[in-house]
């Protein structure tokens, strides 16, 4: 992973933005962290719903329509920025025990909001009727939640990945 | 008075710690996200751009009490961050202008609650709120993105010298004693 992050920190994508990193790099993780924040938005509004404490004036169907598309959308913008922050800082990202922690983290993450999305469009009045009353799905909203705290936390350690001791790769050397 | 803040214990405590400063600034953006992303669903539906089939009200409701919940947690893990340091941070531009953008989202607020929401009754089921709001809803979201810029550029414009990770304490005697170290 470090050769590949010497060369990826070689190529002329990631030479631009460390030549331009005063401002593009900031620029990137400011748009990167306005992702984070209609994510957030959205997974906390959808969870509410689920657990009953906010847009119990709504269906649950009304409330995924409402931010199903913004916490997609913002995934995708994540994902471009993102992967603009990998190739502008290869080995300050990929070097790190925090990043690949967080990529799993958020594979777990998206592939949830997916088959839930997924879901719901198909058994739409089963899960209105029962399933989103139930303790499981309650648990699974929370612990969703939860997922997108940790991610949250892990996206910052990257900067800071001597907190991990000997699991971070670049206190290993 | 900034050079005190600095020397309380629990500056110290944080400035000393390898963990303090990372988790309390993971927590502040934590807050910060919370509080942009609920502070949006309102004034996307002030714009009538989002939830235009909810009465803006109820709308509110259930959703602001969130983003103050959200914004204490990330007023006192920005105070905790801004005591470590407190010298440095007050001289920095960025600072400066995050906090005078802080003061805007205040104002703009208060005028909001002041005219436009006195007479909610009138608009609350409507898809959009009346010109003034907009306006408000509009300058909200774009002094909320330049709180986040400006945020994000005081990590970049202070160096944190004390705080950078120091080599562990074993490491250092051995260095004193000129022991060999672990490989």
């Amino acid at each position: 992973m470090k050769q590949f992050a010497l060369w990826l920190s070689a190529t002329s994508p990631s030479v631009y933005i460390q030549e331009h990193n005063t401002w593009v790099i900031p620029a990137i993780q400011s748009i990167h962290i306005v992702g984070i924040a209609l994510v957030m938005g959205s997974v906390l509004m959808i969870d509410l719903r689920i657990l009953g404490w906010a847009w119990v004036d709504q269906t649950l169907r009304q409330t995924t329509d409402r931010f199903g598309p913004w916490l997609t959308g913002s995934l995708w913008l994540l994902l471009v920025t993102g992967i603009l922050m990998v190739i502008g800082e290869p080995v300050r990202e990929l070097v790190t025990f925090s990043f690949w922690m967080k990529m799993a983290l958020v594979a777990i993450g998206a592939t949830v909001a997916i088959l839930f999305q997924r879901a719901l469009r198909r058994h739409e009045q089963r899960w209105e009727d029962t399933l989103a009353h139930s303790r499981s799905i309650k648990a699974v909203a929370i612990l969703t939640f939860l997922i997108w705290v940790c991610i949250i936390f892990l996206g910052r350690l990257i900067a800071y990945d001597h907190v991990w001791g000997s699991w971070s790769p670049s206190e290993r050397q | 008075m900034l050079e005190w803040l600095q020397q309380t214990s629990l500056a110290v405590h944080i400035r000393d710690s390898l963990f303090a400063f990372p988790l309390i600034e993971s927590t502040h953006v934590i807050g910060l996200t919370l509080v942009f992303g609920t502070i949006a669903i309102v004034d996307l539906r002030l714009l009538g751009l989002a939830s235009t089939n909810r009465p803006f009200q109820r709308l509110a409701d259930d959703t602001l009490k969130w983003t103050w919940v959200a914004f204490v947690l990330t007023a006192v893990t920005g105070t905790l961050m801004f005591i470590t340091n407190a010298s440095v941070y007050f001289h920095n531009m960025y600072f400066r202008v995050k906090i005078a953008l802080l003061c805007l989202a205040a104002l703009n607020m208060l005028v909001f609650e002041v005219t436009t929401r006195r007479g909610v009754g009138q608009w609350d089921r409507d898809a959009s709120a009346p010109p003034l709001g907009r306006v408000v809803a509009a300058l909200s979201l774009v002094i909320w993105i330049g709180v986040i810029v400006t945020g994000r550029m005081i990590g970049f414009t202070t160096t944190r010298a004390s705080l950078a990770a120091p080599a562990p304490v074993e490491q250092n005697l051995e260095e004193l004693l000129g022991l060999p170290g672990n490989e």
